[in-house]
């Protein structure tokens, strides 16, 4: 029997220690994302908050023959005017939501040196910073649930399951290519934003190619298409004909599975990957 | 427990040079064993720490502790560990700090709380628990490194300049804490510039210089002075001064009634004091000039350097 088998096997409490990164990322990153977002709001309402439907606005006789009631047709203008409003910021929170959640997630220990006391313990650091990666999500989805309250206490119910599904798998698209750049790289949120300014510039410039080069593209993430998610969940323009848009899962399955692949080939890195910086 | 067997490790700067930290170093630690690590600034100890703990991977040659890659057996079992630099997140306060790394140490919930409250006892820090981490001294951040090292029941225990910031009664306690954790099946690593401090604690002290192993110096088991090892010495007499100079050929009088005499051996250095009580000198001090480490220290230091890198 071998030394190490002799002494015991010992497991960190890694489970039972989410519950301090939870902490973490509500204080480091949760709050600043609920208080940039509450800003973006503020300033994405402003242009457009002259245009808020009220009640005391006339009704068109067509709009009441189409939606029954005055307040039914208040109803369809709000959820217009919501349209507008999360067309133009849900995108933005998002992006910035998982650039705070990951900026450094493994990167800042390395850099830091906070790394030596840590996996000095008996675990890995892909099951430490995997697990990172599920509390912050978790994290994101909480203050995602609380601005969209604080929204619909504000303004108007905004919140739905389609809207947090997309939400949810829109943030493991940034943050799994963040949560790898942060694994391989020091620069990760630079990089973070670099990959995604060139991906979006590289797909809208030459994703129509027909040059056999043109298929690398798919070698980077589809962010070029992310309007069109975030609009699928964004309510519907009052007057808007033909079926409500739905959701584009095959786009949204592309760039959650792109992010997803991202996380666990970082997982890998993680695994192989020496923590010392030289 | 601990093999280092042929391990070099070679770092390559911006401008493409090969940096040499550490070269063909061979080296095994017995369980139960203390083991000092000197060596001047830039030497490898903190390369050789890296290495034993997985956080660097060598160049060549292959490190193992209990048989297993380094990573794969800390992934197992940890190690109490106590780095140079104690790099904890400023925002943590002192108990906060201990309560996460015992939990990360594997403590069972039912005895982490009593394990903190222990670790803050032991090591002085109960005054200071509430304090965020950037609050704390040199001294009480170095305690509070110490304090996360010892949380559980290690069997390999590595610690990176462990006195560095302490005060000198601290300094005492850790030669305690390091003493009450002397076990059969333990091996302690410390790597200290305080040469005094590693005759105290170690059974042998290796001397590394220019990436190498240059000497390991057995401190206990077969005696402090290795047969045939020199070292200077001073010596004063209350009565018979005059003697001393036809005993001890070139002996230099230093002031204050002291002499300093060449290097000796423990023979000679022995024999002459014999003589001189002989002859009816009532002698007052013997002492080495430097204790028999640094003695060995300087000359491996010094041979290094004629040798080059």
């Amino acid at each position: 029997m071998s030394e190490a088998r002799r002494a015991g096997r010992r497991h960190a409490r890694v489970g039972a220690y989410a519950v301090w990164q939870l902490r973490d990322y509500l204080k480091d990153r949760g709050l600043p994302t609920f208080i940039v977002a509450l800003l973006s709001g503020y300033l994405g309402l402003s242009p457009i908050i002259e245009r808020m439907p009220t009640r005391a606005d006339p009704v068109p006789a067509g709009l009441l023959a189409r939606f029954g009631s005055a307040e039914a047709v208040y109803a369809a203008r709000m959820l217009e005017f919501n349209h507008a409003f999360l067309r133009g910021i849900l995108g933005t929170i998002v992006f910035v939501g998982a650039l705070f959640a990951m900026n450094g997630i493994v990167a800042n220990d390395r850099k830091q040196g906070f790394y030596r006391f840590l996996f000095a313990k008996p675990m890995t650091p892909a099951r430490y910073y995997g697990q990172a990666f599920l509390v912050h999500w978790a994290g994101f989805v909480a203050v995602m649930i609380v601005l969209g309250l604080v929204y619909g206490a504000l303004i108007w119910p905004v919140l739905s399951r389609p809207l947090l599904l997309v939400i949810a798998l829109m943030f493991v698209a940034y943050s799994g290519i963040a949560f790898l750049l942060s694994a391989a790289a020091r620069w990760d949120w630079m990089s973070l934003v670099a990959v995604t300014v060139g991906a979006t510039f590289l797909w809208a410039r030459f994703g129509e190619s027909t040059h056999p080069l043109s298929r690398l593209l798919y070698l980077l993430p589809p962010l070029h298409l992310v309007d069109e998610v975030y609009a699928s969940v964004s309510g519907v323009p009052v007057y808007a004909s033909g079926a409500p848009p739905v959701i584009p899962w095959s786009i949204l399955a592309w760039l959650a599975g792109y992010g997803a692949a991202c996380f666990a080939a970082g997982l890998v890195v993680l695994r192989y990957r020496r923590l010392a910086i030289v | 427990m601990i093999a280092f067997d042929h391990v070099g490790k070679r770092y390559r700067s911006f401008t493409g040079r090969e940096v040499r930290a550490l070269d063909d170093l061979t080296l095994e630690l017995s369980p139960g064993e203390v083991f000092g690590l000197a060596g001047p600034n830039g030497a490898g100890k903190t390369t050789l720490i890296a290495l034993l703990l997985g956080f660097l991977g060598p160049s060549e040659g292959t490190v193992r502790i209990a048989g297993l890659e380094p990573r794969r057996f800390i992934e197992k079992h940890g190690v109490g560990y106590l780095s140079e630099l104690v790099n904890i997140p400023p925002a943590w306060r002192t108990d906060e700090a201990l309560r996460r790394y015992a939990l990360l140490a594997g403590v069972d919930a039912s005895r982490l709380r009593a394990r903190v409250d222990e670790a803050l006892d032991q090591l002085g820090l109960n005054e200071h628990r509430g304090k965020r981490v950037k609050q704390l001294s040199k001294g009480n951040l170095q305690r509070l490194g110490l304090a996360q090292a010892l949380l559980c029941e290690e069997q390999v225990v590595v610690l990176d300049e462990p006195t560095h910031g302490l005060d000198p009664v601290w300094t005492q306690r850790f030669r305690d804490v390091v003493t009450a954790l002397r076990r059969e099946d333990r091996v302690i690593l410390i790597a200290s510039h305080n040469l005094d401090e590693l005759a105290r604690l170690a059974d042998r002290v290796g001397i590394l210089d220019h990436g190498r192993l240059q000497r390991v110096v057995a401190m206990r088991g077969g005696g402090e002075s290795p047969e045939g090892a020199t070292a200077p010495y001073r010596n004063a007499l209350a009565r018979g001064a005059e003697l001393v100079p036809e005993v001890f050929p070139g002996a230099r009088d230093v002031g204050q009634g002291e002499l300093e005499l060449d290097s000796l051996t423990l023979e000679e250095i022995n024999a002459g004091i014999a003589t001189l009580i002989a002859r009816g000198a009532l002698v007052s001090l013997v002492l080495p000039t430097h204790s028999l480490l640094e003695q060995q220290f300087r000359e491996a230091v010094s041979a290094a350097r004629e040798d080059g890198p």
